[in-house]
């Protein structure tokens, strides 16, 4: 148990370290992004690689948690945690709504519902609620200061998100190796065989459903508190492919993996893209060869080259 | 009205023709395919690349943009989607969107990205009591009812369409007595794409074509599959035109909303009658 609870610490330790190390690179004012994606890439992992559901509409939940932020700064307090908060609860809230009907299906239906309810929210944000959203410019929004947590300072929403992206991590690991993380696996092995064991496999999918998303609206919110404006790019459903080409090259299935492939995506996107003419045919090309030659991503490929090193030494 | 309920009979029917081939793919093979709306798509670029060539003769140029998709689509189903089969789902759906957002950019590159438009390619107007309908409309709406007899006699009267149907049911099945499933699959894989290339060709002269024009006629077509039924084709003739004239009235009413609608529908019919795959 102290082993354990040990090797967690240095794990944590080990991705204060990779950021501070990215922070010096890049520039701190660009860190607090790649954090907050790798919290999203994070949550959408759980779902996909270790529940193995494809969700093709994630981008719903973490505008869900972006819109709730901002709404609730505009009208009820400037207080960045409550709002932050107000954010999750959102997530869990279209997690609890939405998940009875989602997580019944596998395969292809769970991806291509997903989507068609991402579909329904961006058309609710840029068109239905526009008069509230500020349809397509969006709206900006200001938090208020609270003791020594300025957000309008970038260091400070630094440290945050980097203690944020911590929770989030600390949260999964102790997820995913409990029973409950035993259980979604099988899950994604065979359900059948695990409604035959006498679980109720359809309330295991849905807690970790509701998990998924309010990690997203987390992801959402804390994008917020680092831009202080929301647009309808927040939510655009044509940006599901960025988080599953994230978990894909990183490793499904292993929470290393989300965060070496969030840094990994936000890299090639921010950097890259620049200098690739045509970048949507580059991100096809990639994918092709992620699914095809690629499957276990960075860390897979890294752990499986470790292991081999430590049989044969 | 008459006017609005004879709108949704037209994008029913493109609907229909645009949803039969991923209602085969997905049933037989349970592989959502992405592709087919880039198919879709490319049908209507094509279309336009040739119809200077052909003296503007739509008609003409659309049955050669509908064949120029058969080696396209092989070559999709014998690299990417063949290689996926019974592997993983998940993989399948990525790579087909891979296909998309290549393909996509293609397009962007050949024939750039401001929509282009086409005039009406019979431009006569046909008066009914009531109500004056351009002709097109009409062609339109008979070409899917054609095809779905066509389809119907195909799938009765043929081997080929017998050994589909059956795959449909129990895949399985038909492979432990000796047929060759995964060939079946090309054909309909090919067949669904080119049905998918004739609704883009035909709803391109009603509508604008533009590089991204696939990708929500393909997540309504997937509502269609799904309030039709996986696999039935029965069922996705008779949503397609139901949600075709749920689209109209709508739109007719709150233009913005008519395409979300159908996902509304399509959700309501999830929570009537939930698809445990």
């Amino acid at each position: 148990m102290r082993k354990g609870a040990g090797r967690t610490v240095l794990e944590l330790g080990v991705i204060v370290a990779a950021f501070l190390l990215l922070s010096l690179i890049i520039g701190i004012y660009r860190t607090p992004d790649f954090i907050i994606f790798c919290i999203y890439v994070l949550g959408f992992n759980l779902l996909y690689g270790f529940m193995g559901r494809l969700s093709f509409g994630h981008m719903l939940y973490l505008g869900t948690g972006a819109y709730a932020v901002t709404l609730f700064t505009e009208h009820v307090s400037h207080n960045p945690f409550l709002a932050i908060l107000a954010g999750v609860i959102a997530g869990a809230f279209i997690g609890v709504v939405l998940g009875p009907i989602i997580v019944r299906t596998t395969g292809a239906c769970f991806a291509l519902i997903n989507l068609a309810f991402n579909q329904i929210g961006y058309f609710l944000v840029l068109v239905a609620f526009s008069k509230y959203t500020g349809g397509e410019d969006g709206m900006s929004t200001t938090f208020a200061k609270i003791g020594f947590m300025n957000f309008g300072k970038k260091p400070v929403i630094f440290g945050f998100a980097l203690f944020c992206l911590l929770l989030t991590y600390y949260l999964l690991k102790k997820v995913t190796t409990s029973p409950f993380g035993l259980l979604i696996r099988s899950i994604k092995e065979n359900e059948t065989r695990v409604k035959f064991l006498g679980y109720n496999t359809f309330v295991y999918k849905w807690i970790t459903f509701i998990l998924s998303t309010s990690i997203a609206a987390f992801a959402g919110a804390l994008a917020i508190l680092n831009y202080g404006y929301v647009t309808p790019s927040f939510i655009d459903p044509t940006r599901n492919v960025e988080v599953i080409f994230a978990t894909l090259i990183g490793g499904p299935g292993n929470l290393y993996g989300a965060i070496i492939g969030g840094v990994l995506y936000m890299v090639i996107s921010n950097y890259l893209a620049s200098y690739i003419p045509r970048w949507e045919m580059f991100l096809g090309i990639a994918l092709l060869i992620v699914v095809f030659r690629f499957r276990k991503g960075v860390w897979g490929y890294v752990s499986d080259r470790l292991k081999l090193k430590a049989e044969t030494a | 009205m008459i006017s609005t309920i004879a709108y949704g009979l037209t994008i029913g029917a493109i609907l229909y023709i645009v949803s039969v081939g991923l209602s085969l793919t997905f049933g037989t093979m349970r592989i959502v395919n992405f592709a087919h709306g880039f198919i879709y798509t490319i049908g209507a670029y094509l279309l336009i690349s040739l119809l200077p060539f052909t003296r503007e003769n739509f008609f003409l140029s659309a049955l050669i943009a509908v064949a120029a998709v058969i080696p396209i689509s092989y070559v999709i189903e014998r690299f990417i989607v063949r290689r996926l089969y019974g592997v993983s789902i998940d993989y399948a759906i990525i790579a087909t969107y891979a296909v998309v957002l290549i393909g996509v950019d293609l397009i962007k590159w050949i024939w750039g990205a401001t929509p282009l438009s086409l005039s009406d390619p019979i431009g006569k107007d046909i008066s009914l009591p009531f109500v004056t309908l351009p002709l097109y409309r009409i062609v339109i709406i008979l070409i899917s009812i054609l095809l779905a007899a066509a389809l119907w006699l195909f799938f009765k009267k043929t081997v080929v369409g017998k050994i589909v149907v059956a795959a449909l049911e129990d895949k399985d099945a038909v492979r432990s007595l000796g047929i060759n499933v995964d060939r079946y699959f090309a054909y309909v894989f090919v067949l669904g794409s080119c049905l998918a290339a004739l609704g883009g060709v035909l709803y391109s002269p009603i509508t604008s074509v533009h590089p991204y024009m696939g990708s929500m006629i393909l997540l309504i077509s997937f509502a269609v599959v799904i309030v039709g039924g996986l696999g039935n084709l029965r069922g996705t003739f008779i949503s397609a035109f139901v949600l075709g004239l749920v689209m109209a009235i709508t739109g007719r009413y709150w233009g913005p909303a008519a395409e979300t609608m159908v996902f509304v529908v399509m959700a309501v019919a999830l929570i009537i009658k939930p698809i445990e795959v």
